[in-house]
This record gives structure tokens, C-alpha cells and sequence, in this order.
């Protein structure tokens, strides 16, 4: 006992936090080792008491702080004794001795220990000796603090709520609580009383969820439910203050919190929906928030109230009253689509769960109550839209609903349609139709997961309104309004075609459970035909007749026709059959731009119809079909596209390049084929995944001998259903990834058949876009081919035999643009291993690198096409580490072929300067292709390039201006094409080519000639180069670019301005990188800039000759840089140079062309700033 | 501004319903089965090589100041009291836009060239007509090169009070003075926001 009362004064005089903490350790190993003995026990608690009774006997008026600290001090000091004690060491008795303790302080008047004393609570409750009539004497101990405890902290409160939150939940508690009060729950009136007006947000959402749990686990009586109701309902609607000091619980927490009350039992039914409702029914006193949330919980207790007959039927009327007006009047759309979520869950709720469902008469009592007061509605514009929405909302919630009520609401539409109001009342009405639709689908698709009565009452469901839709509805709007409609008639014909598609779209079970289409064939095929006239309209018309403006209609035709086709897939071969027959009507021997137009829109679209997404596999009621194909569509389309083409054999004129309308019908279907594959693909790509490939096992067949097998015409005829071999196809599933190697097979078939077609023959049909497009397409396809399909198929091979090697046995020597680019197109999708046939020495790959034979008449693109191989060539290989293995000693070779070339041409007058610039295209792209995989062999050759850019002779200009190339992007060179790109080889290149020429091409350098030339060569290098390869040479890059602007002595003019646009290019980059690098040449730069603007706008002297694209791109790029200076840099920087740029500038703002005025009035904003 | 709104209902235009130069030319079409166009259609036919370096050349031709020029550098300026444009309000129209001389008669770069802009306020007692027509006369002036020489003035009939706001925009020295007003200035800064 001395020990105690020692400690207890101890404790009170002691500050230090460590020291109380001994003491109470101390106080604890006590009671521990005395085994839980009662005497020990009986005088801790007294060395304690007599703290609290000396506190306590004093009068109000003389207690002092100090006492009162001295007591709330030592309750903390038992508090944490108990908390030191071992949990099973107290017996029961000692237990509810200190339970009376410390209920006890919840009865003395004072504030301080009842945190302390809250929290021993708690502990002793955690106790093993704790029976659950002491909970119960807890209880009613603490309550008896009443007022007082409003004066308590928010903390000290929050542990109280802790702990009555505890033993509410707590079922022995709860049980003996329950057994001791009844449903009269006593100690429910206490608490509220104590707890009614809490505020703290923290605190309240402990003390709402007290309320709930005594609401639905105490069965309180009616009196105690409304006190309850009362308590909580007082907080609706609760806000949340926005505090400087964020408490981690949020408006929306509380919301939810309250929500939690309302929501917890059916008791609360009848209290909570008259409140609700006549918050609701305040009008505009209430604002959307609140409002929302009202409706929310609303929500809430419909969704959560059980036994609905006894707590919503007898509400739903007042509910439906009152919320009708916020849709039928409303404006603001989070309100509306909160009542239809209110309104919805009604009728979920009415109709029963997935296992037991409820009798019908609740749902549909519900249902009428709604249809009797909207039904008029429909009739009247003003409201069609609103009163629709809530029958459909009501109707749509479930099948039972949907099944019952469905015919009668379309009924309902149907009449009104016959004599509408106005265009606008017709598009509502349709518009309902159509979201009456779409449900439908989605409420059959969810069918299985729903009470098995739901799939009985689709099977017996009669589907005879929707049959007549088309007939009764459709059709006769689609008659009267698709000719020449108005605006408001286009409205209506697109809400049509969009119920045309929803209306093909359905299904229906059949009495043994199979999902088959709602509509006929006859009417689907119908709907087809009057959508496809929409299509083909512009074919059909000529350019005269053919006033629309807008392509919406159609545009809507062609998604709603995708949609058909992926249900009735029959249709899309009808369609295809029409546009096929539209299209042969015309003559496209010399087709008109307008009709070319009309070809490429049609085209363009029964791609996307066909091939944007991969059919269902659902059947139509006709039992006969035969099972359709994942493929079906595209291999139809394919077909007949193949089967027309070529459109016209006439030879037509070199359309102008550079413009979309001067290719010709031909070069259409081969970008239709393009596009088909593209879609196609992409459709794969999201169903099965970029993986899908990967996974495939038997990769090393030959499809190409499988081809050889086949008839030319073996698309045509699975696609009219009489292949010999389409076992595969005719057995795949669209759920199956097989489908994307199976389609890749078909491609390639495609594209070998053009292939064959192109070289053989007359070669009139193949104008250069088509070719372009037919090789683009032979790299798509065969770039998505993994290695094993490619090297067994053998595709190297046949980039050099176009798939003819059956047919020509020797492969053509021949190399103009059409066979170029046919080799281009297959050899720029191979992997590096399915090239290695070619490397062998004096194989394709050496020959081809290594060409300088004559071209041909079209010199540039061949050139081009040439270089782009040669690069690919240089590129794609299988090398090893080594520099001596034979991929490598070929590229070795090849490369000192390439150099000597290059020291001749720039050194005697072997090659002219005129052809010069094609051959040496083609060197420098090999360079890049060896380059971009950093094959050291080409350092062996940068010496001879440093040589040759610096010559006397005037092909070495040439050299220097085109080194960049090597650096430039190749869209070829991508790891898209499988290409071989090192990380850094930029780096490497700028580093051993360009980096060595800085000092020798400085402007004071002695040579000046060899120092020009260098500067050409580094600007055209740096250019084409990021920034951070070069950001460790600005310095004597920038006096490069600011001797560039202005002095273009010693070089030919076009050189000379495409060394001003590479430096203008790097300045902008070095403006927006690293500005401050420029600081010291502010003066030069905009100096430069504004003379290289003014000499460019001029179209006299010599800049005349430069092409006038290049000078347009000096003047942007000058203005450009002029602009970014002012706001890289401090005003006092530039404020001296603003009076005569901000002059230039206003005159640039009248520049010839178009873009540069935009620039130069930016610019100009920029510098208007300096002031 | 605390004031009510002098006109609450203007008829606004949606963007796609103002002129536009792209309009006038081959149309464009985006429709849904347009994603693959640039694919297989691209702009330039030759992808390979040299001759389609440039992305840009279609736009990079000569084309003299037009009055959709104008309008571009216009329409885009906020109205004073609603959330719209000039150009959607209707305040500023093509047909109002006027050259002279014309751009096809244009003799050199350097010729005097007059800008007549003819606004009509939403109604015909808009007592921000004036702040209004000073904003387009500012935007211009900020804009045009030095050789243009703009006149801005209310349609006629337009206004109650037209002579009276022509003759204050015509003023040099008053629209001086009025750009001196902080508070003007701030107004027109704010309407200007909006201009690319």
C-alpha cells in the first residue's frame, strides 16, 4: 500500500514523460508478481482513489488547477499501469472492481481523467476477465456524465464513442444489453442524450455508426427507433466546413456516414421517406448538391430495406409523386439522373433478387403508377423526351419489366409517331424507341446471371411489336424523308438509322434455348439495301445533283451498317454485291475528279463496315446458314475488290505528285486493300493481343507452296462458298487467336497475287501510287510474320522474284521503280534473320548495294527507291560481334566500293554532276543503314568523307551537304521494321564524323575553303541530331551558325540557303534547350535572322534561284528564332535590339505567305512585350 | 463587372458553323472510317526520299492578305459580357470585311492597302459597342503590317447610335487617350486573351 501511495505522489510531482513511465511499470510488475492478488489490487486502485476523493472533497470554488491536474494525472498513471498489465491477469472481480473505478470519474464533476479513464475502459474490456455484465455497467456509468460531456475535447469524446462503438458491436454486450433493457433500450435514450450534439467530424463518423448499428441490431421500439431517427436525421443535409488544417475525412465521408443511418433498417422506412421527400419537396429553397444527395439516399434505402412490401410499397407513391417533376421539369442533369437511379432501383428492388423473386404485382403496380401518368405525356412535345425517360427507366430495369411492359410503351410511341407534333417530337419519339432497344440487348446478354425465371420469360416472350417495327415505324419515315432531306429531317433519319441498327441487331431465344436474330433475313436484308443507297448515293449522282454539304447521314449509315453486318453477315456480302455492281456502271477509263471522290469515300467506308471489328458468331432464325466465318467479311470484301480490279487498263496520265485526286480508280483498290489489312489487323490486335502471334505454335510451314496449290481465284470462290481447301476457315472461331494467323495467311496470299499481277503483262493499271501502296501493304503484311513463317515461306528470296519464281525461273535483271518498289515492300517488313540468305558473297545483297547501273526515266524516285533498299540492306543482317564474320566483310566490302566511288567522283570527272547526286543518295543511305547499327567498318570510311566534302571539285559540296542524311530519321530504319538501331548510334556518328571537323571549320581557320565545307557538313550532321549529342560543343557550333547566316561566300546558292535553314533549325533548339549558351551572340543572331528574313522576301538577286519553298522555310524558320529570343531572355538583354525588330516584324506580318504571317505576328507579341 | 446583361439571349453560332478557310477548299472528310487516310491516302504520295522533305508545302504557296484573313485575326476576340466571340455572336461577318484594293489587284508588297471593318453589336443600344470596336481596331493595329490602314465603324442601321461611336473610332487621338485608361485597357487585354 506505502509502495502505492509512494509512487502516486511520485507521479503527480514528476514532469518527465520517462520517468511517469517507470513508475507505472513499476506499479505494474507489482500487481504481477503479487499473481493478481486481491489486497494489491484493492490498494493500487486506493493509492489512486485517494487522489480523486482529495479532489474531489474539495469545493468548486476552491480546487485549484493543481489539483485538478493531480488528479487527471493519476487516472492517466492507472490508465497506464493497466495498459503495462498482462491481459490475463485480472479475475473478473478485480475487473469489474476497477470498471467501478473508473466508470466512477464519468460521475465526478470535473473534466480532466476522462480520457484516461475512457481509455481503461477500453482496456478492460480487452481483458479476459471481462464479462459482459460489466459492459452494461459501463454504459451506464459513462452516461451518467450527461452535459458534461459536451464540455469534454473533441479527443476525449472521440474516445468515449471508441469505446461505447466497442461494446455496441461487442455480441455478448450487445446480448445482455438487449436481455437487460428490451426493446425499450433504456440506455439508447441515455446515450443520445449524452452524445446528441456532437460536431466534431471525426467524432461523428464513429457516433453515425453507432446509430446504425442500434438501429439494426438492437430492435428498439417505435419510440426508440424515431429518437433515433430524430438524433441523426438532424444532421441532414451535412456540409463540411473547409478547414486550414485537413482532418483526412471528407463532405462526402459524412454524406456517406448519414446516408449509413438511413439506409441501416427498415425500422427507420417510415421516418426516413416522408423526411426525404419533404426535404425534396422544399423547390428551389434547395440547392443540386443537396438535392443529389438526397436523392442518393433515397437510393440507398431502397436498395438496402428488406421485407419492400411493409417498407417501400407503401411509399412508392409519395416517392413517384414528388420525383416525376425533377425529370419532367428539371434541367440540371446530375438531379435528373439521380431521380432515374431512384426510380430504377425501385423497380430492381420490387421485382426481387437473382434468387428469390418477388410476386409480380409489386412490380407491377409500380409500373403502372408511372405509365398512367406519363402515357399523355408522349403525346405532348414539350414533355416527350422527360415522360420517355422515366418509362423507360422504370421499364428497362429488368426483364420482367422489360417483358410485360415493353409492347405497350412501343405501342404507345408507335401511335404518337403516326401523327407527330413536329419534326422534333418525331426525332424524341424515335429516340425513345431506339433507347428501348438498346437495353433490350444488354438485359438478354446478362440473361444467364439473373433468377432462372428471367431466361423463361424471354423463351415464352412475344416478340410480335418488334417484328412490325420496321414495317410500321422504320420504313415509312426512312420513304418519306431520305430524299433531299432538311436539317431537322436529317436529325430524324439519323435517330432511323440508328433504330434500324439496334433493330438488327436483336435477338431472341427460341423456345430450346438457342439466341437467334429477331429479324428475317427478308427485313435485315431490306435495311441493308436502303442503308447501302445511302452509299452509294454519291456514285450514283453526278457532281451536278450532289448538294450535300455534310456527310452526317452517312457517316451514321456506315456505323450503323458495321453493326448490321457483324449480326446479319449476310448482309455484308449483299452490299458489297451492290457497290460492286454501282461501281461497274461507270467508266473509269477517264473518271471525272468528282467521281474518283465518290470511289475513295465509298471504298474507304465498306473497308470500315467490313473490317473494322471481327463478326460475332451469332445465327440468324433461318436454321439452313452455314456457319460463318471470323474472316468472312474480309475475305469478301478482298475478293471482290481483287475481281474488279484493275478498274480501268488504259494507261493514264503521271498523276501530279503531291495531290490526293490525281491518283487514279485502280490506285484506290489497292488502298482499300491497304486499309482492309490495316483494320483488320487492328481489330486482332485489341481482341487477341499484340501476344497472339508470339503463342502460335507451327511457324515453319510454307504458305507460299500452299498457294501454289490454289487457284488465282481462291478468295472469290471461298467467298461463294466453293473452295477446294478452306477446312480452316470454315472451322474457326471468333474467340480463337488463330483467327489473326489465319487472316495474316489470306493477306499474304493477297498480296502475292497482286505481286504476280504487277510485273506481268501490261503494266498500265499500275500507276505510282498504286505501287506504292501495293509495297506499303507487303510490308505491313510481312513485317507482322514472325522469323520462322518468313525464312520458311523463303520471303527473302522472293523480294527479288516478286512471287513469280515459278513462273519466270530466272529473275529479271530489270531494275526500274515498279520492280524497286516491289522489292522494297517485302524486304522493309523481313526480320535481320530472314535475310541471311542474301549475304552471301556476291549475292543479292552485295549486288544490289553496290549498283551503279543507269536508271531509268523517272532518275529521282528511282533513286530514291534504291537508296531506301540499299539502306534496309545495309542494315538488316544477322552480324556477330566480330568484324570478320561474312555478313560483315560483305558490308566491308561494300563500303570500300562506296569510298572509292566517292574519292573518284570528287576527285576526277568520272562521274557528272549531274547524276552524281542520285548515286551518291544511295551511298550515303548505305552508310546510314551500316551506321544506325554502329558497324565499325564505316569508320574506315570517314576519312575519305572528310576528303570529299572538302574538295575543290563541285561534287564534294554535294558530299558535304548530304552527310546528314546519315543521321536523318529513316522511317525504314524503325524497330517497327525490325530494324537494327543501336541506341546511341547518333552519338557515335556525331563523334567520329563531325566532332573532329569543329576546329578546322571555325571562321578564323586558315583554310577558308576547307573550312566552309566543313561547315556545311557539320550543320547538315548537327541538324538531323538531338540536342544533347551536340549540347557539349555548343560553343563552337553557335559561332558555326551565326558565320552561316551570314556569310555564304564559296558556295553554290541552294547550298548556301540549306545551310542557313540547318543553322536557324539547330539555333531554335539551342533557344529552347540551353538559351543562355546564346547570350554573348544575342546581337549577331538577330542580326543575322533579320537579314537572312529580308534577303529571303525579296525576289530579285540571287537568292532568286533557290527554290521558293526553301526561302518561304528560311523566312518561318528566321522568324521563328526572333520570336523565341524575348522570352528566353531577361528584357535588359534585348531591350536594346527591340525598336528595329519590333519594325521588321510589323512589316513580316505582311508576308506572302500565309504561315509566316502567323509566325511573324507570334513574334511580334513576343517583342511587344520588350518595352 | 457588376451590371445585369444588356442583352441576356444573343444567338450564338457553333465554331463549325463560322467561315473558315478550310472549308472552302477540297473538304476534308471525317467520318468514322477516316483513321487509316493518312496511311493509305497520304498527302504526299512519294513517302521515300527527297521530294517530300517538306510537310508543309501545300500551305507554304503565296497567298496575299485576304478578308478571311481578317476575320481570322478578329473573330477570335472575346465579347465583352458573354463567355463567346466575336465571331460566334455575329459581331464581326465576312461580308463585312472589306479590301481596297482588293488582293487581286494589289500592285507590290509595299501599296497602301485599307481595312473597313463593319461590326454589328447583337443589339442596337449596346453600350459596349465602342470598347468593342476598340478591341478590333486594337488587334489589328497589333497585327497588320505597317502599309494597312484600318477603319472601324458600326454597321449602318446597326446601332442607335452609330454616327456617334464612328466618329469616337475614327479618332486617333481619342482612341489614344481611351487606350490610356487603365481601365480600358485592361478590358481590351482581356478581350484580346482569346486571339491566337
Amino acid at each position: 500500500m506505502a509502495h502505492f501511495r509512494q509512487w502516486a505522489l511520485e507521479y503527480v510531482l514528476s514532469d518527465d514523460e520517462n520517468a511517469q513511465l517507470a513508475i507505472t511499470q513499476k506499479a505494474a510488475r507489482e500487481i504481477e508478481s503479487s499473481r493478481g492478488s486481491s489486497t494489491v489490487v484493492g490498494n493500487w486502485a486506493a493509492s489512486v482513489q485517494q487522489w480523486m476523493t482529495a479532489a474531489n472533497a474539495n469545493d468548486d470554488d476552491q480546487m485549484d488547477d493543481g489539483d485538478e491536474a493531480g488528479s487527471g494525472d493519476i487516472i492517466a498513471r492507472a490508465k497506464g499501469t493497466l495498459e503495462a498489465l498482462d491481459k490475463n491477469l485480472l479475475r473478473s472481480d478485480q475487473v469489474l472492481r476497477l470498471v467501478g473505478f473508473f466508470g466512477a470519474m464519468f460521475s465526478y464533476d470535473h473534466k480532466a481523467g476522462i480520457t484516461a479513464s475512457a481509455k481503461a475502459l477500453r482496456w478492460l474490456y480487452a481483458m479476459k476477465g471481462f464479462k459482459p455484465d460489466m459492459g452494461v455497467k459501463i454504459m451506464e456509468d459513462v452516461c451518467k456524465i450527461k452535459e458534461d460531456f459536451r464540455l469534454q475535447t473533441a479527443a476525449t469524446r472521440l474516445e468515449v464513442y471508441e469505446l461505447f462503438l466497442g461494446l455496441i458491436q461487442d455480441p455478448a454486450v450487445s446480448s445482455e444489453l438487449k436481455h437487460k433493457y428490451g426493446p425499450s433500450c433504456g440506455f439508447v435514450v441515455d446515450l443520445l442524450q449524452v452524445c446528441q450534439s456532437e460536431r466534431d467530424p471525426r467524432n461523428l463518423m464513429v457516433w453515425f455508426k453507432i446509430l446504425a448499428l442500434l438501429l439494426t441490431d438492437y430492435e428498439p421500439s417505435a419510440e426508440v427507433t424515431e429518437e433515433i431517427f430524430k438524433v441523426f436525421s438532424a444532421y441532414f443535409p451535412i456540409s463540411l466546413r473547409s478547414s486550414a488544417t485537413p482532418i483526412g475525412i471528407t463532405a462526402e465521408d459524412l454524406k456517406e456516414a448519414v446516408r449509413s443511418c438511413f439506409a441501416a433498417h427498415q425500422r427507420a422506412a417510415s421516418h426516413a421517406f416522408p423526411f426525404l421527400i419533404q426535404k425534396l419537396d422544399k423547390g428551389d429553397a434547395v440547392t443540386v448538391a443537396v438535392k443529389v444527395d438526397i436523392l442518393k439516399t433515397i437510393k440507398a434505402c431502397i436498395e438496402q430495406y428488406g421485407n419492400p412490401h411493409a417498407s417501400i410499397v407503401p411509399h412508392i407513391e409519395k416517392i413517384w409523386n414528388s420525383l416525376k417533376y425533377e425529370v419532367r421539369n428539371g434541367e440540371v442533369k446530375e438531379t435528373i439522373d439521380a431521380t432515374l437511379e431512384v426510380l430504377r432501383a425501385i423497380a430492381r428492388k420490387l421485382d426481387g433478387t437473382k434468387t428469390h423473386k418477388f410476386d409480380v404485382s409489386l412490380l407491377s403496380g409500380y409500373v403502372d403508377l408511372v405509365s398512367r401518368d406519363c402515357r399523355d405525356d408522349l403525346a405532348n412535345p414539350t414533355y416527350t423526351k422527360q415522360a420517355g425517360l422515366l418509362l423507360m427507366t422504370v421499364i428497362t430495369a429488368n426483364i420482367r419489366a422489360y417483358v410485360l411492359y415493353s409492347a405497350s410503351f412501343i405501342d404507345a410511341i408507335r401511335q404518337n409517331l403516326r401523327q407527330p407534333k413536329s419534326p422534333s417530337h418525331s426525332r424524341d419519339l424515335l429516340l425513345l424507341l431506339n433507347s428501348l432497344l438498346k437495353p433490350r440487348m444488354e438485359l438478354f446478354r446478362d440473361r444467364k446471371g439473373g433468377h432462372p425465371d428471367d431466361e423463361d420469360r424471354l423463351r415464352t416472350e412475344s416478340h410480335a411489336h418488334l417484328d412490325t417495327l420496321f414495317h410500321d415505324v422504320y420504313l415509312p419515315i426512312w420513304t418519306a424523308k431520305s430524299n433531299e432531306p432538311a436539317t431537322e429531317e436529317k436529325e430524324i433519319l439519323k435517330q432511323a438509322i440508328q433504330g434500324l441498327a439496334l433493330l438488327v441487331s436483336q435477338q431472341v431465344l427460341q423456345p430450346d434455348g438457342a439466341a437467334v436474330l429477331l429479324c428475317p433475313s427478308s427485313v435485315s436484308s431490306e435495311i441493308c439495301s436502303l442503308l447501302t443507297v445511302t452509299l452509294t448515293k454519291g456514285l450514283t449522282l453526278s457532281s451536278n445533283d450532289n448538294h450535300a454539304d455534310s456527310t452526317a447521314l452517312e457517316d451514321e449509315a456506315v456505323l450503323a451498317l458495321r453493326t448490321i453486318v457483324m449480326n446479319y453477315q449476310e448482309g455484308y456480302g449483299e452490299l458489297m454485291s451492290r457497290a460492286v455492281a454501282e461501281i461497274r456502271k461507270r467508266d473509269w477509263a477517264s473518271p471525272s475528279e468528282y467521281s474518283l471522290g465518290a470511289l475513295k469515300d465509298l471504298l474507304s467506308r465498306l473497308t470500315f463496315i467490313g473490317c473494322s471489328e471481327i463478326p460475332s458468331s451469332i445465327t440468324s432464325n433461318t436454321s439452313s446458314q452455314k456457319q460463318s466465318s471470323p474472316l468472312q467479311h474480309f475475305i469478301t470484301l478482298t475478293a471482290r475488290l481483287l475481281e474488279i480490279f484493275p478498274l480501268s487498263t488504259q494507261s493514264t496520265s503521271p498523276p501530279p505528285t503531291g495531290s490526293t485526286l490525281g491518283s487514279s480508280a485502280n490506285a484506290h483498290i489497292i488502298s482499300s486493300l491497304h486499309a482492309s489489312v490495316l483494320w483488320f489487323r487492328e481489330a486482332c490486335e485489341v481482341k487477341y493481343g499484340r501476344e497472339a502471334l508470339a503463342s502460335h505454335a507451327g511457324g515453319d510451314t510454307n504458305w507460299l507452296e500452299e498457294f501454289q496449290q490454289l487457284p488465282e481465284d481462291w478468295l472469290l470462290r471461298i467467298q461463294g462458298g466453293n473452295a477446294p481447301s478452306d477446312g480452316v476457315l470454315a472451322t474457326l472461331k471468333e474467340s480463337d487467336p488463330e483467327v489473326y494467323h489465319q487472316f495474316l495467311k489470306v493477306s499474304l496470299f493477297i498480296v502475292r497475287h497482286l505481286y504476280r499481277l504487277a510485273p506481268s503483262g501490261s503494266r498500265t493499271p499500275w500507276d505510282e501510287r498504286a505501287l506504292v501502296q501495293l509495297s506499303r501493304m507487303a510490308a505491313l503484311v510481312v513485317r507482322s510474320l514472325d522469323e520462322k513463317l518468313q525464312v520458311s515461306c523463303n520471303l527473302a528470296a522472293e523480294a527479288f522474284t516478286y512471287f513469280n519464281s515459278d513462273r519466270f525461273p530466272v529473275q529479271r535483271s530489270v531494275r526500274d521503280l515498279l520492280t524497286g518498289l516491289l522489292t522494297l515492300g517485302i524486304l522493309q517488313g523481313l526480320r535481320p534473320g530472314a535475310l541471311a540468305g542474301l549475304y552471301k558473297p556476291g549475292a543479292e545483297a552485295e549486288k544490289y548495294m553496290c549498283d551503279t547501273t543507269s536508271f531509268g526515266h523517272s532518275a529521282l524516285q528511282e533513286s530514291d527507291v534504291r537508296a531506301a533498299i540499299a539502306a534496309i540492306l545495309a542494315n538488316k543482317y544477322q552480324g556477330g560481334p566480330s568484324t570478320s564474320d561474312p555478313e560483315s566483310l560483305v558490308m566491308k566490302r561494300v563500303l570500300d566500293f562506296w569510298g572509292n566511288w566517292i574519292k573518284e567522283a570528287t576527285t576526277s570527272s568520272s562521274v557528272d554532276t549531274e547524276s552524281f547526286p542520285y548515286y551518291n543518295k544511295i551511298a550515303v543511305n548505305v552508310i546510314a543503314g551500316a551506321a544506325a547499327r554502329q558497324e565499325k567498318h564505316v569508320l574506315g570510311l570517314i576519312p575519305v568523307l572528310h576528303q570529299a566534302a572538302a574538295s575543290q571539285h563541285p561534287n564534294g559540296e554535294r558530299v558535304a551537304e548530304s552527310i546528314g542524311a546519315i543521321v536523318k530519321q529513316n522511317d525504314l530504319l524503325t524497330p517497327d521494321n525490325h530494324a537494327v538501331v543501336k541506341r546511341f548510334y547518333k552519338q557515335w556518328v556525331y563523334g567520329h564524323l563531325t566532332r573532329p571537323l569543329l576546329q578546322e571549320a571555325q571562321p578564323a581557320a586558315k583554310d577558308t575553303h576547307t573550312a566552309t565545307r566543313y561547315r556545311v557538313a557539320i550543320l547538315s550532321v548537327v541538324s538531323n541530331c538531338p540536342f544533347t549529342v551536340y549540347q557539349d560543343d555548343q560553343e563552337p557550333l553557335i559561332r558555326l551558325l551565326v558565320t552561316a547566316l551570314k556569310n555564304r561566300a564559296g558556295l553554290s546558292e541552294d547550298v548556301a540557303w540549306s545551310q542557313v535553314v540547318s543553322a536557324l533549325e539547330i539555333l531554335a533548339e539551342i533557344l529552347t534547350n540551353e538559351p543562355d549558351a546564346l547570350k554573348g551572340y544575342l546581337r549577331e543572331i538577330i542580326g543575322g535572322a533579320t537579314e537572312v528574313y529580308q534577303e529571303c522576301v525579296q525576289k530579285k538577286g540571287t537568292v532568286a534561284v533557290v527554290q521558293p519553298a526553301t526561302r518561304t522555310l528560311c523566312r518561318k524558320l528566321a522568324l521563328q528564332v526572333l520570336g523565341a529570343i524575348p522570352t528566353r531572355f531577361e528584357e535588359r538583354h534585348v531591350l536594346a535590339y527591340a525598336p528595329p525588330t519590333q519594325r521588321m516584324l510589323a512589316v513580316a506580318c505582311g508576308d506572302p505567305a500565309r504561315k509566316v504571317r502567323e509566325v511573324a505576328r507570334r513574334a511580334r507579341r513576343a517583342w511587344a512585350k520588350v518595352v | 463587372m457588376e451590371r445585369d446583361l444588356e442583352n441576356a439571349n444573343p444567338t450564338i453560332l457553333s465554331v463549325s458553323q463560322l467561315p473558315s478557310r478550310s472549308r472552302k477548299g477540297t473538304a476534308v472528310r471525317h467520318g468514322p472510317d477516316a483513321k487509316c487516310d493518312s496511311i493509305v491516302y497520304p498527302k504526299h504520295s512519294w513517302p521515300y526520299g527527297s521530294s517530300s522533305s517538306s510537310d508543309e508545302e501545300d500551305d507554304d504557296g503565296e497567298e496575299p492578305m485576304d478578308e478571311q484573313d481578317i476575320y481570322d485575326l478578329i473573330s477570335t476576340i472575346s465579347d465583352p459580357e458573354h463567355p463567346h466571340t466575336l465571331g460566334q455572336l455575329s459581331v464581326v461577318r465576312l461580308p463585312d470585311i472589306h479590301l481596297s484594293p482588293s488582293p487581286a489587284e494589289l500592285t507590290g508588297p509595299d501599296s497602301l492597302v485599307t481595312v473597313l471593318v463593319e461590326l454589328t453589336p447583337t443589339i442596337n443600344h449596346c453600350s459596349l459597342a465602342t470598347v468593342i470596336g476598340l478591341a478590333v481596331r486594337c488587334r489589328l493595329e497589333q497585327t497588320l503590317p505597317p502599309n494597312y490602314r484600318v477603319d472601324v465603324r458600326m454597321k449602318v442601321g446597326s446601332h442607335a447610335q452609330d454616327d456617334q461611336v464612328n466618329k469616337q473610332l475614327g479618332d486617333k487621338e481619342r482612341v489614344a487617350a481611351a487606350l490610356e485608361n487603365d481601365t480600358l485597357q485592361r478590358m481590351v487585354d482581356k478581350m484580346l486573351e482569346t486571339c491566337v
